[in-house]
C-alpha cells in the first residue's frame, strides 16, 4: 500500500500505517500517533487510568476534523 | 484514580443529594397532607394517596440515586450508603482506610442534606416532616422492622453485585436498575419501616431532629444500622457463593 497523501503530491511513498477513522494509507511523515487513556473500574469503584495508553493512528484530515472547530 | 479527599467529597455531595430529595420527598408528602387534612390529624404517609404515596416517595430516592450513581459514579463508585462499603470491604473488594473515610463522609452528607432540606422548607420540614426520619410503623415490632430492613438491603445489595460489581454485568444500566430497585422495594417497605436500606439515610434525619427540635427518632436508629448492613453482608457472600462455578 502507498501513501495517500504522498501519491496526492506525486510522490510514491511506502504505507507504514493506515488512518483508523477513513481507512487511508500513510507513511511515517503522515500519521498521527495519538495516545488515548485507557480507563478500568467505574460504578461501585473508582474509576482508575492504566498506565498504558492505547494508540491511534490518523491521517492529518482525520485528526484536524476529530479536534473540531474549536 | 481521584485522592481519597475528592472521593470522600463525591460520596458526602451524592449522601446529601440523596437524603435532600429522597427525605425531602416524604417530608412533603406529610406537609402537603397536613395542609390538606389540618394539623391535628394524626399524619403518616399514605394519608393522600396510600400506596401511591410511597410509590412517588419511592421514585424520588430512585431518581436521586440514578442521578448520583451516573454523575460521581467514575469518581468514587457512588455507593452513598455506608452498608453497601462495609460489604464491599467484608469481601475484600475495598480496603479498610478508605471505608472508614466513606463512612464518615456519607454520615456527613446524610446530616448535610438535612440540614439544607430544613433550610429550604422551613421550621414545618421538622415539626410535621421530622426531616424524613425512619421509624417503624405502629404494631411493627424491633424484630419484624430489622427483618423487614435485612430482606429491603438484601435485594438492594444483590442487584449491586449482579449488574456493577459482576465483570459479565452489561455496562450502563447499573444507575437505572438500582434507582429502580429502591424505588420497587420502598414502595412496598415504606409503611413498615420507612425503608431506610442506608444507614447514613437515617443517620441525617435523625440528628437533623435532634438539633433541631424535631421528633425524637434515635431510639429506633438501631434497626437502620444492623438491618442494612446485615443485608449487605448476606447479599454480597451469598452473591460470591451462588455464581461460584462448581
Amino acid at each position: 500500500m502507498k501513501c495517500y497523501v504522498c501519491a496526492k503530491e506525486g510522490r510514491d511513498t511506502d504505507a507504514v500505517a493506515v488512518c483508523i477513522v477513513c481507512g487511508m494509507g500513510l507513511c511515517m511523515d503522515h500519521a498521527i500517533r495519538e495516545e488515548t487513556d485507557v480507563w478500568e473500574g467505574g460504578y461501585p469503584f473508582p474509576a482508575k487510568k492504566v498506565k498504558q495508553s492505547l494508540p491511534r493512528i490518523l491521517c492529518p484530515e482525520c485528526s484536524l476534523a476529530m479536534k473540531g472547530d474549536g | 484514580m481521584a485522592s481519597l479527599v475528592k472521593r470522600s467529597v463525591a460520596e458526602l455531595v451524592g449522601t446529601m443529594l440523596l437524603v435532600y430529595f429522597g427525605c425531602g420527598a416524604a417530608v412533603i408528602t406529610l406537609t402537603t397532607a397536613a395542609r390538606e387534612s389540618g394539623p391535628l390529624q394524626s399524619l403518616t404517609i399514605g394519608s393522600l394517596g396510600g400506596l401511591a404515596d410511597w410509590l412517588a416517595i419511592g421514585l424520588a430516592f430512585g431518581i436521586v440515586i440514578a442521578a448520583v450513581i451516573y454523575g460521581l459514579g467514575r469518581v468514587s463508585g457512588a455507593h452513598i450508603n455506608p452498608a453497601v462499603t462495609i460489604a464491599l470491604f467484608a469481601s475484600k473488594r475495598f480496603p479498610v482506610t478508605d471505608t472508614v473515610v466513606y463512612i464518615v463522609a456519607q454520615l456527613v452528607g446524610g446530616l448535610l442534606g438535612s440540614i439544607f432540606f430544613y433550610l429550604s422548607a422551613g421550621m414545618d420540614a421538622v415539626t410535621i416532616g421530622g426531616l424524613g426520619a425512619t421509624a417503624p410503623a405502629g404494631g411493627i415490632t424491633f424484630g419484624m422492622a430489622v427483618l423487614a430492613e435485612v430482606i429491603g438491603t438484601f435485594v438492594l445489595m444483590m442487584v449491586i453485585m449482579g449488574v456493577a460489581v459482576d465483570e459479565k454485568a452489561p455496562p450502563g444500566f447499573a444507575g437505572l436498575i438500582i434507582g429502580l430497585t429502591v424505588a420497587g422495594i420502598i414502595t412496598t417497605i415504606g409503611g413498615l419501616t420507612g425503608s431506610s436500606l442506608n444507614p447514613a439515610r437515617s443517620f441525617g434525619p435523625a440528628v437533623g431532629d435532634l438539633l433541631l427540635g424535631g421528633p425524637d427518632v434515635m431510639g429506633a436508629f438501631p434497626i437502620y444500622i444492623i438491618g442494612p448492613i446485615l443485608g449487605a453482608l448476606i447479599a454480597v457472600f451469598f452473591y460470591d457463593w451462588v455464581v461460584k462455578e462448581d
